[in-house]
């Protein structure tokens, strides 16, 4: 069977409300304050981080801690690009997908190999070294990094929309992934892995597509927040907080649901705007947060509204075919 | 009738538990072959060896004349394997029509249209047509086991390995479970059937095997084989 979208349920009204939301943010850079647009920037960059997150842990059961090599790679790529070699912004976003996807796959080989946890603790590893790597690299500049100077060029209602266009198309790029016969894959994966194995599913080759899209689409995320942050170093760059922040935002949303990475953006934002009053414990409050939500709610608020009562915003259901006339055995279906 | 599977010195241990010692054992097409044997016997050990979840130590398996004891899972589902498993492994969150596509998408080379109705089709056949949007983890037991037997199916195999599918279901149900395997068979599938409620075993199968302390001890007409001297002593002991 081709890699084609297989039918599903469409529901016009979900549709509408989702096109309101949607044009809803995108008419903000008309009325909205710059306070409300920074903090709708961070929103986006961290719903897409979530989304890729969720995507390669959630769907596919490859639970990293390492995904801040590629927001690292990614500001790195844009730093390189426009400071060192002064190039323009669309390329230097082209050069952050293409390393961040190259470097994954180099590393998938050794990172593969490794199951369960020692993925886990692999995909961290490679992110420490590169870090102590990037600190001692000339090219780099060592320890110093790099001020953004491209960052000051635009304005915040455009980066904003950088921001917006790169949040909304990674729930889009969820979604409709997830519609196709990969997506079917993919949410049997998230299921019961040895079943799909079973039923047929490869799921080496399912991973490795996947591992390999996030790391592109993380990257692309990287190279744009620090367009916003202006500047970088390798501590910043390649810290783990990245990686917390998005198992933080899936666990509290919900794991393997599209809404869920959403829900754990909108309230990580928000949380982390009180925190900045309490920087000692701020990461002592979002654990305790964390661990009250895994006790409480172990599906995250989405899994748990969509196990009770069936409540999702963005189906990936697949619907039945009208049918024309009924097929009365096996043996007819044997031979289709 | 011809050979479908050939199972040729088939062993495997677990450290200095020697689970399967040189097995043979041959199915043909269209035959439904009972395996019955007590606990610990290396019956659900030998299914995850032909469906390739676990490697023998020693021996050969041979499918429709092709050695495939080194293929992986996913190459001997698409060449003709299904499995159903003892505790139903169907995916939860899907629902019960999704849950036969999976099998119907991945497991059966088939184009996308005909992936859409065989995964509806099969559900109507096997008695779950009214349950096909209702997701998995809402079905009771014996619709759990219909979806396990469904979604084998929809990957148009040519050969059947059902673990266990007549466990905790009641008299009625059994009678169920006997007829989806008689339509199995019907439709030119072989099987092979690992079995603890014996009677099943009677009822279902063109032949039986019995299979204790990782050997072939018996095998022949299933009546005949429940007559035994041999199936008394293992599931009812000796008076020594």
């Amino acid at each position: 069977m081709e890699d084609k979208t297989l039918r599903k349920e469409k529901n016009p009204l979900k549709n509408i409300i989702i096109l309101v939301i949607v044009a809803f943010f995108a008419s903000l850079t008309l009325w909205g304050n710059a306070y409300f647009i920074n903090l709708l920037t961070l929103l986006f960059l961290y719903l897409s981080l979530a989304q890729m997150w969720n995507l390669l842990a959630g769907y596919s059961g490859l639970v990293s801690l390492g995904q801040q090599i590629f927001v690292g790679l990614g500001g790195y790529c844009l730093a390189i690009m426009t400071e060192k070699y002064h190039q323009g912004l669309a390329l230097s976003l082209v050069v952050a997908v293409a390393v961040c996807v190259a470097f994954a796959f180099v590393i998938s080989f050794p990172i593969f190999k490794m199951r369960g946890v020692y993925f886990t603790i692999g995909t961290w590893i490679v992110a420490e070294a590169l870090m102590i790597f990037f600190a001692n690299w000339s090219f780099a500049n060592y320890n110093i990094g790099y001020n953004i100077r491209m960052g000051y060029t635009f304005s915040p209602n455009i980066i904003y929309l950088m921001a917006y266009i790169i949040g909304i198309g990674s729930v889009a790029l969820v979604f409709f992934l997830l519609r196709t016969k990969t997506g079917l894959a993919l949410m049997s994966m998230r299921d019961n892995e040895s079943a799909a194995e079973v039923r047929g599913v490869k799921l080496y080759g399912t991973k490795l597509r996947i591992f390999l899209l996030t790391a592109g689409y993380t990257g692309l995320t990287g190279a744009v927040l620090y367009l916003n942050m202006v500047y970088l170093t390798p501590d910043s760059a390649f810290t783990i907080n990245w990686t917390v922040s998005m198992v933080f935002m899936v666990i509290i949303g919900g794991m393997g649901t599209i809404e869920g990475g959403i829900i754990g953006a909108v309230v990580y934002v928000i949380i982390q705007q009180y925190l900045y009053n309490f920087p000692g414990i701020s990461m002592i409050i979002l654990g305790a947060a964390a661990i009250a939500i895994i006790l409480f709610l172990p599906k995250g608020i989405m899994g748990t509204l969509h196990s009770r009562y069936g409540w999702e915003l963005f189906s990936v259901r697949r619907g039945l075919q009208n049918k024309g006339a009924s097929v009365t055995s096996l043996k007819d279906i044997l031979m289709k | 009738m011809n050979e479908i599977l050939k199972v040729e010195n088939l062993s495997i241990s677990f450290g200095s538990n020697h689970v399967l010692c040189g097995l043979n054992m041959e199915l043909y097409e269209n035959e439904v072959l009972g395996i019955i044997g007590p606990n610990g016997a290396g019956k659900t050990v030998l299914l995850n060896i032909l469906s390739g979840i676990l490697k023998p130590t020693a021996g050969k398996i041979w499918f429709m004349g092709e050695d495939i004891t080194n293929r992986s899972i996913v190459e001997r589902t698409r060449k003709g394997f299904g499995r159903t498993f003892q505790v139903p492994r169907s995916f939860e969150n899907m629902t019960a029509y999704e849950n036969s596509l999976v099998g119907a998408a991945f497991g059966g080379d088939c184009k996308e249209k005909d992936c859409l109705e065989i995964s509806s089709d099969i559900l109507d056949l096997i008695g779950l047509g009214r349950q096909k949007q209702d997701f998995a983890r809402k079905l009771g037991l014996l619709d759990r086991k219909r979806l396990e037997i469904g979604i084998a199916l929809a990957s148009r195999p040519k050969l059947l390995l059902l673990d266990e599918v007549a466990g905790g279901l009641t008299e009625s149900e059994l009678t169920d479970v006997l007829e989806i395997v008689q339509n199995i068979k019907a439709a030119g599938i072989s099987v092979i059937w690992i079995e603890h409620v014996l009677q099943t075993m009677v009822d279902g199968t063109d032949r039986v095997l019995l299979l204790a302390e990782g050997r072939d001890i018996i095998h022949g007409l299933p009546q005949e084989i429940m007559d035994s001297k041999e199936v008394e002593e293992i599931y009812l002991g000796t008076d020594e």
